[in-house]
């Protein structure tokens, strides 16, 4: 092992390991192993199979970068023990005679990235800081997995509370038993409660996960192509009917865009929102046509009988009111668009019927 | 190199093929005042404090700003003329209080305007600095037209606070009160 | 249906086209455009369609759903071919009756015909209704005869014959030379000839080059590109296509608005279906040209209409205007070289193939040749989309055409333009529609909306409107713009408000001045013009409004109130139902009142008060403040 290893494995018995490397190829560990730590990540560089599984064994690392051709042991190998061992860890594979076939065999068994050597830092940096958002992830859902001791246990706890309840109406009256039964009262309560977190969590992981995975078909469509990022959140904003947060993080890391350029277009043209929108869009035309046939008065009414203004959703996110700039439907003048339907200078009660009808109507609630 | 040969307040300057109007001016030291150019960045032609009369070889005559017009063969330009001073002063007024280094100089004293909603001057600087030199990306304008302000990317507030090299090229300081 | 695989096999294609089109006797074109759609005509053709197969006449009639016809305000549109007959407003319940009249060829249903209001005569056929009677109708003809989403119907009516022509022996320098001669002018605004374009584009020394089309239509108030890409997208295409081969690009791109979805669909299908025919992709018609586009949704904002702000826009950055000392059409998408026209120009190109230069010389005046479609809207009778031949007067288009002002109100004056435009007020009504001659009085062609507006619009108001439109559309980037924009509004709003100085007009026009002179691009120099020419030919209103807090028109809300005239009341309860904040006030003697200090002026009860009563009046808010007092002690006594 070679200085910079020695002084990171150190390290590593402090501080939790960010990256591992186990390359046979001494240079390339090293010229690894300083670009990442140049990002200021732990990171151990190993140039045997062995080593490396030694180390990952010790310090669990969260990213591992494995060579396809390591000396004692394939790259395959590797990768199905290190999916035996440390589940958690996100493998990346690395090689310098890539093929198509090599690839597609490396993220069968479970590799987040293919990379072909030589690596450029940028790109290796950009890899490491993807695999470790997944890892993180991975770690959020492992930590579902305490949901089964925990239910096991809560099982168990409301069968000695059976046990003892039924030891209590006999008769038996002792002091010592009344203050078990409180004691595991409490214990089932808490582990109850944890129960219902973890779950709650892992509900939102799975949310999330479920965001991704949408974002990535759209991306895909996209052929990840940097130039399509408008095109891209218009279609999340179609789908999710507004851009959340963790969404733009995602398609920043994808299309290795700043997240500064992505806000800066959220904000800027007028399909985006980066708020829940509700179910129900109303926009108000107020080009040209409508304004001098009227259009405020319209505005007004819509929004005295919605109780929102224009730019706002209501509490309950059934409805959002807009103003739009031409619609071209100016023979219609003033008009009023509800979701896909049009209608000319609706009334009152009109307004009142057509709320009530799409309140009605039965959706999924959309994830906020 | 190919070489352009122009003048400028009358007098004869050579310059380099695709160089601006400006940077020809300055070259032979002539002061054409601006705000939102910086020779480390991309010519932006924003605040258009720089902007000067020209009269081409063809004799059309126009307002240009000066940082992103390219010098031309036989081009007249003429950098401080009653037309040029009255738009400059206007921007003065248009800015004020918020940017004033000019102000003495176009004898502006106050604004006819209802100003002084804002103490940023909008120039760019700032965001183009980040993105463009430092890439460090951490400051975006937020929306458009007379919404149009600089925004911080979230959670930023202590890298822009470390790094700060923005803020000296901030005119009004609104950077560094928000760090 | 295999692949085109030379020009000549396009006749061949066209032959089976129109036989599949006379298999039927008679058609009925439903018109499906956005406006129709929203008066119920996808319903509509679903009834003919059931009520045909229940008669099982299916075999001599059929239906076909097309794009807008154009006379948008009598929505929805049937008409019957090849008779002509045009319903207007027709119903579902009107159906068993139309096929009737149909099968049994006795007469028409009259109630739907058109009612010539001069003579009480019904008018049955499409030309002979004046609105359409005095148009040309030249890129809107075919909207009334196909399916947009049929290349076949496209084909049959002559479609892609221009491409053929091109194809099968000109040369790109004939081409160009053709459209140069024709002196085709751009339709999205300035005019620009779209010959010196493609020329300058073909002729830069970089490759690849891009064509675009601009189908961003944000002047509100307009929807002719909206139109024509609805109904007629191939015409657009097989344009887009023309020029393509003409510059040498082999990449072009649609830009589209998102609030157009629609048309969106049928030009994505109209790719589509030209790809499986081999009109567009590898090898166009068996030739070494090869060509494909993609569609680009814009993400709402009106400055990418800009072309080098929709540059960016495609380039996937914010849609900002750069300077533009060079040329989109030498340095634009990705510093290449790119061909941008809107909609209407490109959809010019195959006629201007097909006919010739000469042909298309002959409509229009000196400068400005061939047609140009308006969107005539506002306060006009019979809104909708008009092609007209340049030259036309004003007076001609909304008079004969549109049928002149509703409800006998006066007419005061036209906008043109867009929010780069200008109105242009009754005096000049006989003014020529040319490009330069509208540039002359202060407005502008613009991509052709034309707003009429009467004795009911304030001018100050419309000012306004146009200054906070640009004000938040505007991309903000230059001072001059942005800034300029922030303080005309913040005077216009004063004004308004009847808080305006002396002094105020004399700093709209130095404002103005300035913002024309050093703004960056085309947005920022022309947003002056709604306030300049309001103020060139209304400048005694904008003195109303500062002296005597009056606004005559009655619009601006801070001027007026609403009061309810206790002789005509009837106490009908319309305006009690509709008022939204509860200020009307219904006494025991069956007289309405409103309660000033609650009424926010919506107008709701204005609007709500049934004509025959007109009971609900505005009034100047200045003898409002006189009167209220003594209404005020009056209401007390009473109590």
């Amino acid at each position: 092992m070679h200085a910079s290893n020695q002084v990171a494995q150190r390290r590593s018995t402090t501080f939790p390991l960010d990256v591992l490397i186990i390359d046979g190829d001494k240079g390339f560990t090293r010229n690894c192993v300083k670009t990442i730590e140049s990002s200021a990540y732990t990171v151990v560089g190993a140039n045997t199979a062995q080593a490396g599984l030694a180390v990952a064994e010790t310090s669990h690392p969260r990213v591992v970068i494995v060579d396809w051709n390591t000396p004692g042991g394939n790259g395959l190998e590797i990768l199905k023990s290190l999916a035996e061992r440390e589940p958690t860890a996100v493998p990346v594979v690395v090689t310098a005679n890539a093929t198509v076939d090599a690839a597609v065999e490396a993220m069968k068994h479970g590799a987040f990235d293919f990379l072909a050597k030589p690596v450029d830092s940028e790109k290796l940096l950009e890899t490491v800081r993807r695999g470790l958002d997944l890892s993180s992830l991975r770690k959020e859902a492992a930590g579902a997995e305490a949901e089964t001791d925990a239910s096991k246990k809560y099982d168990l706890l409301l069968q000695g509370l059976d046990v003892l309840g039924e030891a209590y109406s006999m008769g038996i009256e002792k002091k010592q038993l009344l203050d078990e039964l409180t004691f595991l009262e409490n214990e089932a309560k808490y582990h109850a409660e944890s129960l219902g977190q973890i779950k709650k969590k892992e509900r939102v992981i799975l949310d999330i996960r479920n965001d991704l995975a949408e974002v990535d078909a759209i991306l895909r469509k996209y052929d990840f192509q940097k130039n399509s990022l408008i095109q891209v959140l218009l279609d999340v904003q179609e789908s999710f009917r507004w851009l959340p947060r963790h969404i733009l993080n995602w398609i920043s890391g994808r299309l290795n865009i700043p997240i500064r350029e992505i806000y800066v277009i959220a904000n800027f043209y007028e399909a985006f929102s980066l708020a829940p929108r509700g179910r129900h869009t109303i926009h108000v035309c107020t080009g040209t046509a409508c304004h001098v046939r009227g259009a405020s008065e319209t505005l007004t009414r819509i929004s005295s009988t919605l109780g929102i203004a224009a730019g706002e959703t209501d509490k309950d996110q059934e409805f959002t009111l807009e103003t739009v700039h031409c619609i071209g439907c100016c023979a219609l003048a003033p008009v009023v668009q509800i979701d896909k339907q049009y209608y000319r200078d609706p009334s009152k009660k009109e307004l009142e019927k057509i709320i009530k009808t799409l309140k009605q109507e039965k959706e999924e609630p959309c994830l906020a | 190199m190919e070489t352009i040969n122009l003048t400028i307040d009358g007098k004869p300057v050579t310059a380099e093929k695709g160089t601006t109007v400006l940077k020809a001016a300055q070259s032979v030291g002539i002061k054409i005042p601006t705000l939102c150019h910086d020779d480390r960045l991309e010519d932006y032609g924003g605040c258009r404090m720089c902007m000067v009369e020209i009269e081409t070889k063809r004799g059309r005559k126009r307002l240009v700003a000066s940082c992103v017009y390219p010098v031309e063969e036989g081009l007249q330009v003429q950098t401080n003329t009653e037309k040029v001073r009255k738009i400059r002063r206007m921007i003065i007024e248009l800015l004020w209080p918020a940017w004033q280094p000019y102000a003495e100089e176009y004898g502006v004293t106050s604004s006819r305007f209802k100003t002084g909603m804002t103490d940023c001057s909008l120039c760019g600087l700032c965001v183009r600095y980040c993105a463009d030199v430092k890439k460090a990306n951490r400051i975006y304008f937020e929306g458009r037209g007379v919404d149009r302000k600089p925004a911080l990317v979230e959670g930023s507030e202590l890298q822009c606070r470390a790094c700060g090299e923005c803020f000296t090229l901030c005119g009004s300081g609104w950077i560094a009160s928000r760090c | 249906m295999s692949r085109l695989k030379k020009p000549a096999d396009l006749k061949k294609l066209k032959k089976e086209a129109v036989a599949r089109r006379g298999a039927k006797k008679t058609w009925l074109a439903v018109c499906t455009g956005t406006g129709c759609r929203a008066y119920g005509a996808e319903p509509l053709a679903d009834s003919f369609e059931g009520e045909i197969a229940r008669r099982g006449i299916a075999d001599t009639v059929g239906v076909r759903r097309t794009g807008c016809h154009g006379f948008c305000e009598r929505g929805p549109l049937v008409v019957i071919q090849p008779e002509d007959t045009c319903y207007l407003g027709a119903k579902p319940k009107n159906v068993p009756d139309i096929i009737d009249r149909l099968t049994t060829g006795e007469g028409n249903v009259e109630k739907l015909l058109y009612l010539d209001e001069a003579n009480g005569e019904r008018l049955s056929r499409l030309e002979q209704i004046p609105f359409y009677k005095h148009q040309k109708r030249i890129l809107l003809e075919n909207n009334v005869l196909i399916d947009p989403s049929d290349i076949l119907d496209y084909i049959a009516v002559g479609g892609y014959s221009a491409l053929a022509k091109v194809l099968a022996g000109m040369a790109p320098e004939d081409v160009l030379k053709e459209v140069t001669d024709a002196n085709l002018r751009g339709r999205g605004g300035g005019g620009f000839p779209a010959g010196w374009k493609w020329e300058t584009t073909r002729d830069a020394p970089e490759e690849p080059k891009y064509v675009i089309v601009n189908a961003d239509e944000g002047d509100p108030g307009a929807y002719m590109d909206r139109s024509i890409l609805e109904g007629n997208p191939h015409s657009v295409l097989e344009g887009l296509i023309i020029g393509a081969y003409t510059i040498g690009a082999s990449q072009g791109f649609i830009y589209v608005r998102q609030e157009y979805p629609l048309a969106r669909k049928h030009a994505e299908r109209a790719l589509d279906q030209a790809r499986e025919y081999g009109l567009l992709g590898r090898n166009i018609l068996g030739t070494d040209f090869s060509f494909d586009v993609k569609i680009h949704r814009g993400a709402g904002a009106f400055v990418s209409g800009e072309s080098s702000a929709l540059m960016c826009a495609i380039e996937g950055h914010v849609g900002e205007p750069r300077p533009k000392y060079i040329h989109t059409s030498e340095k634009g998408l990705w510093g290449k070289p790119s061909c941008l026209n809107n909609v209407e120009t490109w959809a010019n190109v195959p006629h201007i193939i097909n006919h010739g230069a000469e042909w298309f010389g002959r409509m229009g005046t000196e400068k400005s040749k061939g047609t140009k479609i308006f969107s005539l809207v506002g306060k006009v009778k019979n809104t909708g989309l008009v092609e007209v031949p340049m030259g036309i007067t004003l007076r001609d288009i909304i008079f004969k055409i549109g049928g002149g002002v509703p409800k006998g109100k006066k007419f005061k004056a036209v906008q043109t333009g867009g929010p780069s435009g200008g109105v242009i007020p009754e005096s000049l009504l006989d003014l020529p529609v040319d490009f330069d001659e509208l540039t002359k009085v202060g407005s502008m062609m613009g991509s052709g909306g034309m707003i009429v507006m009467d004795e009911n619009t304030c001018m100050v108001d419309t000012a306004r409107y146009y200054t906070n439109f640009l004000a938040h559309e505007s991309c903000g980037k230059c001072v001059p713009c942005r800034e300029g924009l922030r303080q005309t509004l913040e005077i216009l709003n004063r004004i308004a408000a009847g808080r305006g100085k002396e002094g105020d007009l004399a700093l709209l026009e130095e404002l103005g001045e300035f913002m024309e002179a050093a703004s960056l691009c085309a947005l920022g120099q022309s947003a002056p013009f709604p306030v300049l020419s309001t103020l060139k030919y209304f400048r005694k209103e904008y003195e109303e409004h500062i002296r005597e807090k009056r606004c005559a028109a009655g619009v601006c809300t801070e001027l007026i109130a609403y009061v309810i005239d206790q002789e005509k009341c009837t106490a009908c309860g319309a305006c009690f139902r509709n008022c939204p904040v509860d200020a009307i006030n219904k006494s025991k003697d069956k007289v309405f009142t409103i309660i000033q200090e609650k009424c926010i002026k919506c107008g709701a009860c204005y609007t709500a008060c049934p004509d025959k009563f007109s009971a609900v009046v505005k009034v100047p808010a200045t003898t409002m403040q006189k009167q209220s007092a003594g209404a005020a002690t009056l209401h007390e006594t009473k109590a």
